[in-house]
Formats: C-alpha cells, structure tokens, sequence
C-alpha cells in the first residue's frame, strides 16, 4: 500500500516537467493531487498540493483562473458565480475560448469540497497579487464563512492558508482590528476540531494582530493561556518565536526575549529576508540592553547590510558608553528607528550606555574624583557630582562595577578585581557547559527516534503483551543495574 | 432626553458637588450607585450598541469614571484607582473614535504610569507606554512620568525628587510623595553597598531626613544592623565571594557520577 502511494508520487513530477508546461494544466495537476489525497485522507499531498501552488503564483491570470474554475466547479452552484464576480472582466473573449475546451473535458460532477477551498485560495492569491484588496476582503470573508461549515482534516492544510490570507488581506487595507473576533471565533473551532496547524496559524495571527496595534497586555494574556503543542510548521513556528521574543522584549524578560529572537532569526528559511533583518533588529538591541555587545559579524551578514546600518551606529555608541555619541545616533536615525517601532526600547538603551561608560572608567582608574566621572559621562544636569554619585552607588549594588564610594573625598575607589579561579566560580560555569552539551546529546538521539504510535495499528494485541512483558523485564533489569552501581 | 440619561446626570451633578466638598462617604455612596445605573445602558462597553443616545451616554460615564480615578486618588486608595482605570480605559482605546477626546485624559493616563512606578511594576509600566501614540509622548503628563522613570532606572535620584516640584496636576502630589519613599528605601540600599561608612550628617542629607532624630528613628526601624560609631554610621557589608577554602566535596562527587551515568550511555 505503501510503496504504491510513493510510486504514484513519483510519477506526477516527472509528468509535469516533461508535458507542456501551460499553468491551466499544472493547475489541473494540482487539482487531482488534491482529489486523491482528499479520498486517501493524506493531508501530506495537500501540503504538496500547496507548495506547488506557490511556484505557480507568478503565472496566474485572470483568464487561466476562469478556466480553471470551470474545470473544478459545477458551473451553476453558488460559490462558482461568486467567486466569478470577484475575477476582473476585461479579456472576456480570452475566456470563452479556453472555457470551451476544457468544459468538455470536465466531466459534469459534484466538486470535493477540498477543490471548492482550494479555488477559494487560488482566487485570493491572485487578487491579493492583482493588489485588488477590497475584492480580495470579500473573497476571503466568503471563504472563512464556508470553511466554518466544514469539518474534514483534509481541508486544515488549505483552510490554515486561507487564515494567513484573510488576515494579510484585512493588514493591507489596514483593517485588521475589525477581524479579531473573527479569529478569536475561528481558534476556537480549530481547538474543538484537535486542528493543531490552524490552532498554530491562528494564534500567530491573532499575536501579530494585538502586537500590531502594540495591544502586549492582551498578547501575553492569549499567548500564555493558548494550548501549546509540537510546532506541525517551521515558519509559523518561527513567527511564534519572533511575536515571543516582541512581547518578552516590551516586559523587561530580556534573557528569555533574546533566546526567542535568535532562534526565531536561526531558524526562518534563507528566502524570508524581511523576517531575519526583523529578528536581527530586535535581537541586536536585546541584547545590548542585556549589556552585551553583539559581534560585528551579525551586522555584516549579506543583504542585511544597510537595514542594520542604523542599529551597528547604535551599538558603536553603546559600547563606547559615549552618552553625546548614542544621542546624536539617536536623533540621526529616529525616523528608522520610529518606522520599526524600536523608538521607545531606544530610550530605555540611556541607561546602559552610562553603565559601560561607568564600567570603562572603573577599569581604567583606580580611584577618581566624582567630578570627573561626571565629566566624563557628560551628565548635563542641574547637579551633575551628585548625580554621578548615586549613578555610581546604583551601579555598585547592581553589581555592574566593583568599587566603593568615599563620600568625604568625593572619591570613587575601585577594587582589586579578586582572583576568580580562587572561587567555585569556574567550577559551576564548568559544570553547566558539560550539562548543556550532554542534554543537546539526549535531545539529539530523542529526535532520530520514530514518533510514537506510529506503528501501533499494525501490532495485535498478543503481540503489543509479549512487548510490553519484555519492556517491563528490561526495565527491572536497568532498575537492578542501578542498584548495584550505588 | 431618556429618562435613564436625566437620572443619571441628575445624580452625577450631586456626586461633584460632594467631590468638591470633600464629602468623600457621600461621594463614595453615590458613585456606586452611579455605577449600577450605568450597567443599564446599552451603548457602553463591552456592548457598544449604537442606541440613539450613545454618545451622551458614553460621554457621561466616561466623565463618571475619569471623576472616579481621581476621587481614589485623594482618598489614597490605589486598589480602587487600578479598578477604575481599567474601567475607564476602553473609552479611551475602543470608543476613542467616536468621542471627542477628554481634556483630562493625558493626565490621568500619567497618573496611571506614575502608579505603576511607585508599586514598582516597570514591566506593566512599559506595556502601557507602548500604547500611547507619539503625539501622547510629548504631552507634559506623560513625559514627566516617562523621564522619572528613566532617572530612576539611572539611580539618579535626586533628579527624581525634584521632579517633586514641577508636578503638571496638584493630583499627581500624592503618588510623588509615595515615590519620594520608594527613592529614599532605594538609597538606602544603594549607600548600605557603596559607602563603608557615611557621618551622620551626610547621611541624613541623603536620606532627606529634615532632622537627625528621624534619622535614627528610621535606622532603627528598617536597617538595625547599621552602626553608629562616632559619629558616623558604619555599614555592615556582607563578604560575598569569599575564596573558597573546602572543596564542595558532595557537590563534586554527584556532578561526576552523573557525567559517568550519562557517558556511559553514549558509549
């Protein structure tokens, strides 16, 4: 059975490359791929299905989309002449010839509900490429309200790109608070069908949604109380990540905001530049307000050059700790900085450039007057000694430099940096390298191993007790092996 | 005009005249009895029916609840300046399109931020400034909530205390005076890690105590393990990070059977 799904598989892509290459009859391909993963129940050749619709995007016309959707639905039923009416009119005569031959081809037959979505899809794609957004709305508003009707897993696939689709549709005319309900409405039902890829798709929607009207609270709020499951796709898998990091940025968990951005920036394919240059942004001032200093090379990284410019100045300026230097990068680049809505994390950037500026000075000197370390960080203030002052005495309880203050001197004192080697120090930083690498280890051999169930249908019962006894022995033997270790 | 709407505004009118009498049980008696009132109409959130009145209606009770934040911040009340702020905030956000926007409503969005300041809920502080556009930013209210923030962040806290004397609303005193303390507990904190010692004066000068006896008074109270040696207060400083004279020996032996376990499995 198995063999002969992959055999069929197989054919398909060779027929394509080497028959004519006209889009109507890719398009037609597709079209029986979907059909006979609709009867075999494989979402696995929608998926495909889906994939191959992207390569084809670009060829898509007016005409060819008319003759296709003559082919797969029955001329007078409902969806047919709506999504009829979204088709621009002009090339009529065009039409009329390709629907005459491939009308006769089409035998007259009730469409799988799987090819109605999928014409749905085909139709959005092409308007929302044809820039008609408004035709493109209601194209999608009908396709979500006949989804709603339809429960069959092998539709999830087609109906979790529809979702992306209605939701860019709505963005681009800039009416996207208007279909929050919606969404809220459709992740619903996807929980209650156990649709795991629309669940994924539709949160991340509904997270870009509320980020992009900077609505965090309620962001955090949906995203912590949604069920979390194995991501099923990579890209909305990264996305999550990246809305993640967004949201843990705005409430001060910096750590765990960088981790999510660089995994989220690691793992976008190479082909979604945008998506890096976004991830590499935010990630880069992450992690200077962590106080690090990311590595030239992040800013060199090919077509990310000039997008990064403003935030390499930035950085530059943070790792001098020159406040005058960040305030003119600040002012020069605000326009940037204000389109990437980074403006107010910017701000927020002040403070560390006066704590390595401060930490540079502590290096430096072993002891300076408070004057000086004033004059230094150029505080422009009313009464920049005492400022200097409890920036200093902050810095200390902070633990940012190691230094003591002498208040009747006005004197700034650095200590001797300890010999770290003479602590436990190296010891535990030691012991959670090896913890890490052991752990990426297991988790490496976890992942080669097959997903479970997999193979349970075939098993009968007799057999799943003899495996079972087997397992249970093996483990009381593991169990008595450790024993006798200790 | 609706019965209802007369009622209410009827009963709003008496709720002011008690406000500014300063007849705060009076006060608080009506505007929950306003507050149960104002549940009977359609148009408010999180209904937003378009009834023919609706804009009276929702002007109505968002001046209602903008008189309600303020009244708990004179009773000093701030569980109950939470819960009116979050009643109020939809008309802002939500029904901000089809309202002429509030004179007060850049007042008390700062107020809120100072709020969020003094509890000391920097992560909720930021989530909200997220909200406000660029043109909210440059409003005296928040920018002064924006900028204490960022002094106190610095550690540059006298600049926060005299902030104390270009508050933009005489309402805004009674959080300053709420910072003030929260500076003063921060100081403390931060002098207890950079000074060895501090003479007596100093200190108070820093602590903006008006006199000495207060300063003890406070000593005693929050920090016993301070001494007061000649003069001056000495502060304990914990030695942390001591060179380490015992080896972990417990510790070091489970690391390495662990190791041991876990290579064993890779071999």
């Amino acid at each position: 059975m198995t063999q002969d799904v992959e055999m069929k598989e197989q054919h398909q892509p060779s027929n394509s490359t080497t028959s004519s290459p006209s889009t109507l009859h890719h398009l037609k391909e597709i079209a029986s791929l979907i059909e006979t993963g609709a009867y075999a129940k494989e979402t696995r050749r929608i998926q495909r299905a889906v994939r191959l619709t992207n390569t084809l995007r670009r060829k898509l016309k007016a005409s060819v989309l008319y003759a296709f959707l003559n082919f797969a639905l029955s001329a007078g039923s409902e969806s047919f002449n709506r999504l009829i009416s979204y088709l621009p009119k002009e090339d009529e005569h065009e039409m009329e010839v390709d629907t005459a031959t491939s009308v006769t081809q089409a035998p007259a037959k009730h469409p799988l509900p799987e090819l109605e979505i999928y014409c749905y899809l085909l139709v959005l794609i092409f308007l929302i490429d044809q820039k008609k957004h408004n035709e493109a709305k209601a194209c999608s508003s009908a396709s979500i309200a006949r989804l709603k009707n339809l429960n069959r897993r092998t539709v999830d696939v087609l109906a979790s790109r529809l979702y992306s689709y209605y939701s860019l549709s709505y963005e681009l005319t800039g009416d996207l608070a208007e279909i929050r309900g919606s969404l809220l409405a459709l992740h619903r039902i996807a929980t209650l069908r156990h649709d795991e890829l629309g669940q994924e798709t539709l949160l991340n929607l509904l997270l870009r949604n509320y980020l992009h009207y900077n609505l965090y609270d309620q962001a955090e709020k949906l995203r912590s109380k949604a069920p979390r499951f194995e991501a099923h796709s990579n890209q909305q898998f990264c996305r999550y990540l990246f809305y993640l990091g967004k949201i843990r940025t705005i409430q001060l968990e910096y750590t765990d905001a960088k981790e999510s951005l660089l995994q989220a920036a690691r793992k976008a394919p190479a082909a979604a530049l945008a998506f890096r240059v976004q991830c590499n942004k935010w990630a880069v001032i992450v992690r200077l307000l962590l106080g690090e200093i990311p590595e030239r090379t992040v800013f060199m990284q090919k077509g990310m050059e000039n997008a990064l410019r403003p935030y390499f100045e930035l950085t530059n300026a943070v790792r001098i700790g020159d406040l005058e230097l960040f305030k003119s990068v600040a002012e020069k680049f605000s326009s940037t900085f204000s389109t990437d809505r980074t403006h107010n994390l910017i701000v927020r950037l002040r403070h560390n450039v006066i704590r390595t500026g401060l930490r540079n000075i502590s290096i430096s000197y072993s002891r300076i007057s408070l004057a000086d370390v004033a004059k230094k960080l150029r505080l422009d203030s009313a009464n920049p000694v005492a400022d200097a002052e409890s920036i200093v005495a902050k810095a200390i309880r902070d633990g940012a430099i190691d230094a003591t203050l002498d208040r009747a001197n006005g004197w700034m004192v650095s200590k001797e940096t300890g010999d770290i080697y003479s602590t436990n120090e190296p010891q535990l930083a030691f012991n959670s390298r090896i913890a890490f690498c052991l752990n990426m280890h297991n988790e490496a051999v976890r992942a080669l191993r097959f997903p479970p169930n997999s193979h349970k249908e075939k098993e009968s019962a007799e057999k799943r007790r003899e495996r079972q006894q087997q397992e249970q022995e093996l483990a009381k033997h593991i169990a008595e092996e450790d024993d006798d270790e200790f | 005009m609706d019965p209802k709407l007369t009622e209410v505004s009827q009963l709003f009118e008496r709720f002011k005249a008690a406000c500014t009498r300063e007849d705060f049980n009076t006060s608080t008696n009506l505007l929950s009895q306003l507050k149960v009132l104002l549940t009977g109409f359609r148009s408010l959130p999180p209904l937003f029916e378009n009834t023919p009145n609706a804009v009276q209606e929702l002007t109505i009770a968002r001046d209602v609840f903008e008189h309600a934040v303020l009244l708990s911040v004179t009773i000093g009340d701030q569980e109950a300046f939470e819960r009116d702020f979050f009643q109020l905030k939809p008309y802002y956000t939500d029904a901000g399109s089809f309202l002429p926007q509030s004179p007060q409503e850049y007042m008390i969005l700062g107020l809120n931020l100072l709020r969020l300041l003094v509890q000391n809920r920097i992560a909720e502080f930021h989530t909200e400034l997220e909200l406000l556009s660029p043109t909210a930013l440059e409003n005296p209210c928040i920018k002064h909530a924006v900028e204490l923030e960022q002094s106190f962040m610095e550690g540059a806290y006298n600049r926060v205390l005299s902030a104390k004397q270009n508050v933009p609303y005489k309402t805004y005193d009674y959080f300053m005076d709420l910072l003030a303390k929260t500076v003063r507990d921060e100081i403390a904190g931060c002098s207890e890690k950079a000074y060895d010692y501090l003479s007596i004066s100093d200190a108070r000068q820093m602590l903006l105590f008006p006199s000495e006896n207060e300063l003890l008074e406070y000593i005693k109270e929050e920090h016993p393990e301070w001494e007061i040696k000649n003069g001056s207060v000495v502060f304990q400083k914990a030695k942390e990070s001591a060179p380490c004279k015992e080896i972990p020996s417990l510790q070091l032996i489970n690391q390495t059977l662990s190791y041991a376990r876990e290579l064993e499995r890779i071999v």
